[in-house]
């Protein structure tokens, strides 16, 4: 029993160092996550970080230019910029963060089973996502949140919802991949239940490419909810977001267009890392790469 | 030993499967398939039957209607006396821990994302085995199959062909059933491998007395390892009998020239040998031909037509019986010693 | 045989290896293979033993990342392996023609059988398309396919598997090679269609002098059809001869071991399979000495150490790897 625990250990270790070397010999998978990684930790230290309370009003001090007191100015309530887009990191955040988990909850387990079971549960699934989809998703979530009314919660699920569509289809498609493979034939020979099949054979293999569809479904997220906010529908003033600082330094863009420029530029930053990793992450959870050469002999 | 005395394990009667069609007596659609004509075999206790066939045959699709993997559209399966053919869900669960089934593709046929020891033991969660005698059946039932269960945290990807259809083989008897329905086990593993693997199925059928349906295309591998042989044809059992009879006394035109195909690994041998060739390709099983559904490819026919005494009648250009062209041959004979669904079978040897 | 007989590729000493992620492993070491013209080549030997990947290398249709590391490939006064792309895609398909496994992957699902023997015979002759056409229907007609008016315009789904592999060597035969292979080209079929095509390969060798080499691991059909067999291991050949030599006195205990490891039809059932122990070499790690000792049931101890080539047992008809060939007895 010893020597098949030491086995053991050396072959966890062998697995954990190659899939290692295989994340890491993708370059577009480890600038992103520099990115990404560089950001959260912006997002957290912020009340640190950022030099002025986000929320904090001077009215002697509006619309000043960049100084050395406020590096990118202040806004129309004299409201320090860089401390705004510093807090601003945490919506994004946390909407990538939200979209990502709803979107993949939802949808591998609606995908899955309208994938997997097929008949009249796919058709009826199908007639309602495909309408869903129909929708460009930032008007989706334009509409749920006109009839919710903007706040941080509602913006966040309304564009969790606007995404999640996609992840179904694909999830769906996945799972038609799977379900005629012989490994789910043996399954259903064992007697296992359909259910259980489900969540054991198929959702586990059909996890990397929903996984990729999800992060890239965050980064139009993130743009939806910049876009929301930039309009005036998204999260509500005080608390600060990238884009409600966009729609802030609209008015001021020709005596200090950094307002907007430096808002943007961190929404591009953060759809950039996403991005990154989901192309990243499609090919370095492709197993097909690794069975080609193993064939032709 | 085979039990061919005692009360069949698995019976098959009449069973017949249309896929998008109707039931096989009634009109069909045009795209309606039938794999499965009125097929009737017994499976015994202790035993390997055989089950050969070529593209079309349907002897895939009868070896997953043994299982209700498949449904038949007509007939009965009966198993240690049951009839389970409508058997609900539930019971029917029950009952597959009696009955497994070892797949074609090793690489296909078990999860890339389980750990073998997982794979293995999956049966075992499935019908509610307690969780200590778990590790202890999963690693009786890897040391069976001549695998080390040190080696079980691992995944399929990181062992060969031969090992992973052992995995598979170690899955099917770790419940301990009563009899496996294998399908095209080794003809997916290099000819070395398919040795080792073939001798483990003969050792473990010895050690425990499971039967099995082997189904196969390789007629050399089937004599191998069976008792009794069933060869179908468009889905029709066609002949079926022991081992011998059937590979050196076969009766049915379409089994003579099966065997005359086979070609033997000595090269003065096989050039001497004469083969006897089907004409054309084989048939679709969604337009078969009237009468017996062998007619229009059998060389036996055209022999017969020549002798006196027999009625005949024109097929294109050439005469065949009658008989042959509009009445369906019944399996007439023993299927335990040898029975055939011909006309004017071969007789004398 | 009405064509005097003549070397028409000349594989010499190739070695073929893949750039692996860490280091070169070698695929393909020192083959060495004549094959004439007229005659028939079985090429024997199991996955992993660098059977196919000799050829797709001497064609220069090996996958990516594989390379040929050292020897020759001569064809008509041409070292292939030296050859630019181009001037090896006018050779391939004219002059050497490769028929593959399984034809429902070789055809494209979206054209007729038709559209794609006729692009094969216009990317290369100077014909019209009605030329072109009346010659693909030629060619149909040659391969048995009935009714071949009708059937030109079918795509490859309405063909069955041994129609589809008739098409494909109808496409391969198009320009008329001097060297047809045949990368395990019955596998996928059926029995009495395997006898049917490889009849007609048999059949078309004949009658055009042209070479055929088989690649295969049945050694019944290469006992029905080879006139000399190469068998592979390992990516070496580790025996090569005449059919009835190999067969009735083989010299290599790899041989020997297939030999009593295949179940056929004449032999008495009461006999257990003697299966080769172990497994397969795995290429990126083969021992010192002979790639087949730990396995060889007459290995001895200077077999881990010696750098196994072929020996030339019988005036350069019989070759084997073995150094204590004479030693290999075969028993029925």
């Amino acid at each position: 029993m010893t020597t098949s625990l030491d086995q053991q250990k050396r072959d966890q270790q062998e697995r954990r160092k190659a899939t290692w070397r295989r994340f890491t010999s993708h370059p577009s998978l480890m600038i992103g996550t520099v990115i990404l990684v560089l950001l959260v930790a912006i997002a957290l230290a912020a009340p640190w970080l950022a030099p002025y309370s986000p929320t904090r009003t001077s009215l002697i001090n509006t619309l000043q230019d960049a100084s050395w007191a406020h590096p990118l100015g202040t806004d129309q309530f004299g409201r320090d910029v860089l401390s705004r887009l510093i807090h601003g990191t945490r919506v994004s955040l946390l909407v990538a963060f939200w979209v990502v988990t709803l979107s993949l909850i939802i949808g591998t387990i609606v995908g899955g089973i309208a994938g997997f079971f097929g008949g009249w549960i796919d058709r009826s699934i199908n007639v309602v996502n495909d309408i869903l989809m129909a929708f460009p998703g930032f008007l989706l979530a334009l509409a749920i949140v006109a009839t919710q009314g903007s706040s941080l919660e509602s913006v966040i699920i309304a564009v969790s919802i606007a995404y999640t569509p996609r992840v179904i289809a694909v999830m769906r498609s996945v799972a038609l991949t799977i379900r005629p493979r012989p490994f789910i034939e043996a399954s259903r020979s064992i007697g296992m239940t359909s259910t259980r099949i489900l969540l054991r054979h198929v959702i586990p293999n059909a996890l990397p490419p929903v996984i990729v569809v999800a992060t890239l479904s965050a980064a139009s997220a993130i743009l939806a909810e910049a876009g929301l906010s930039f309009l005036g529908l998204g999260v509500r003033p005080p608390i600060p977001t990238w884009g409600n600082i966009i729609a802030d330094g609209q008015a001021s863009i020709t005596t200090n267009p950094l307002i907007s420029i430096s808002s943007g530029l961190c929404i591009a930053a953060m759809v950039i890392a996403l991005n990154l990793i989901g192309d990243g992450l499609r090919d370095a959870l492709d197993p097909q790469m690794r069975r080609q050469t193993a064939k032709i002999l | 030993m085979a039990h061919l005395t005692a009360a069949p394990l698995l019976e098959l009667k009449n069973i017949s499967k249309t896929f998008n069609g109707s039931a096989s007596w009634r009109g069909r659609s045009s795209n309606a398939v039938q794999a499965v004509d009125q097929a009737t075999l017994a499976l015994y206790p202790g035993e390997t039957l055989g089950l050969v066939g070529e593209t079309g045959s349907g002897k895939s699709t009868l070896g997953r209607i043994a299982l209700r993997l498949i449904e038949p559209s007509s007939g009965s399966v009966m198993f240690e006396g049951q009839d389970i053919t409508h058997l609900s869900p539930r019971l029917l669960r029950e009952k597959r821990q009696r009955m497994q089934m070892v797949f074609q593709d090793p690489y296909g046929s078990l999860d890339p994302r389980m750990s073998v020891d997982k794979l293995v033991s999956e049966p075992l969660v499935v019908h509610n085995v307690e969780y200590a005698q778990r590790q202890e059946k999963m690693h009786a039932a890897l040391e069976q199959v001549g695998l080390d269960p040190a080696l079980a945290h691992r995944y399929p990807h990181e062992f060969s062909g031969g090992q992973r259809q052992r995995i598979g083989i170690a899955r099917a008897m770790v419940l301990d059933p009563a009899f496996l329905v294998l399908d095209e086990p080794v003809s997916a593993l290099d000819v070395s491998i398919q040795a080792q693997v073939l001798n483990l199925l003969h050792e473990i059928q010895i050690r425990t007395g499971v039967s099995y349906l082997f189904i196969a295309h390789d007629l050399s591998v089937v004599r191998h390892i069976s008792h009794r042989v069933a060869v179908m044809y468009l889905g029709r059992i066609v002949e079926i009998g022991t081992r011998d009879a059937i590979y050196n006394r076969p009766k049915h035109p379409y089994t003579v020239s099966l065997l005359s195909a086979v070609p033997i690994p000595d090269p003065v041998l096989e050039r001497a040998r004469k083969r006897i060739p089907l004409i054309g390709e084989i048939g679709s099983a969604n337009n078969t031909p009237s009468g017996c559904r062998f007619h229009p490819r059998c060389p036996r026919a055209h022999e017969v037509a020549q002798q006196k005494n027999i009625a005949i009648q024109k097929l294109g250009a050439t005469d065949i019986p009658v008989l042959c062209a509009t009445q369906d041959p019944a399996l007439v004979g023993s299927d335990t010693e040898q029975a055939c669904a011909c006309h004017f079978p071969h007789e004398t040897f | 045989m009405s064509h005097p007989s003549k070397v028409l590729l000349d594989i010499q000493q190739l070695s073929v290896a893949v750039s692996g992620t860490q280091s070169t492993i070698p695929l393909v070491h020192n083959v060495s293979l004549q094959i004439n013209s007229g005659e028939t080549l079985a090429v024997v030997g199991e996955s992993g033993s660098g059977k196919t990947l000799t050829f797709l290398a001497a064609l220069g249709i090996a996958p990516a990342g594989v390379k040929v590391t050292s020897g020759e490939v001569l064809f008509e006064g041409d070292d292939l392996t030296k050859l630019n792309p181009n001037a090896l895609r006018s050779k391939r398909g004219t002059a050497i023609s490769m028929v593959f496994q399984d034809p429902l992957s070789a055809l494209n699902p979206v054209f007729s059988i038709g559209t794609q023997i006729i692009e094969v015979l216009r990317a290369h002759l100077p014909l019209t398309k009605a030329q072109a056409r009346a010659r693909a229907i030629e060619l149909l007609e040659r391969v048995h396919i009935p009714d071949p008016h009708r059937r030109i315009d079918d795509y490859p789904h309405q063909f069955s598997g041994g129609m589809r592999q008739r098409a494909l060597i109808a496409m391969a035969i198009a320009l008329e090679p001097r060297v047809l292979i045949a990368d395990e080209p019955t596998t996928a079929l059926d029995v009495t269609v395997q006898a049917q095509v490889l009849e007609l390969l048999s059949q078309l060798r004949e009658e055009t002098g042209m070479a055929l080499v088989l690649i295969t691991h049945d050694l019944g059909l290469v006992a029905r059809h080879a006139d000399r067999v190469a068998v592979f291991y390992a990516g070496r050949i580790v025996e090569q001869a005449s059919v009835q030599a190999l067969f009735h006195e083989p010299r290599h205990p790899y041989t020997v071991s297939l030999f009593r490891t295949i179940p056929r039809l004449d032999s008495p059932t009461n006999i257990a399979l003697t299966p080769i122990v172990g497994q397969p070499p795995n290429l990126a790690k083969l021992p010192a000495g002979c790639p087949f000792a730990p396995r060889c049931y007459l290995a001895k101890s200077d077999c881990g150490s010696i750098q196994t080539k072929l020996i030339d047992t019988t005036n350069h008809e019989h070759l084997s790897a073995c150094q204590h060939w004479s030693e290999v007895h075969q028993e029925f």
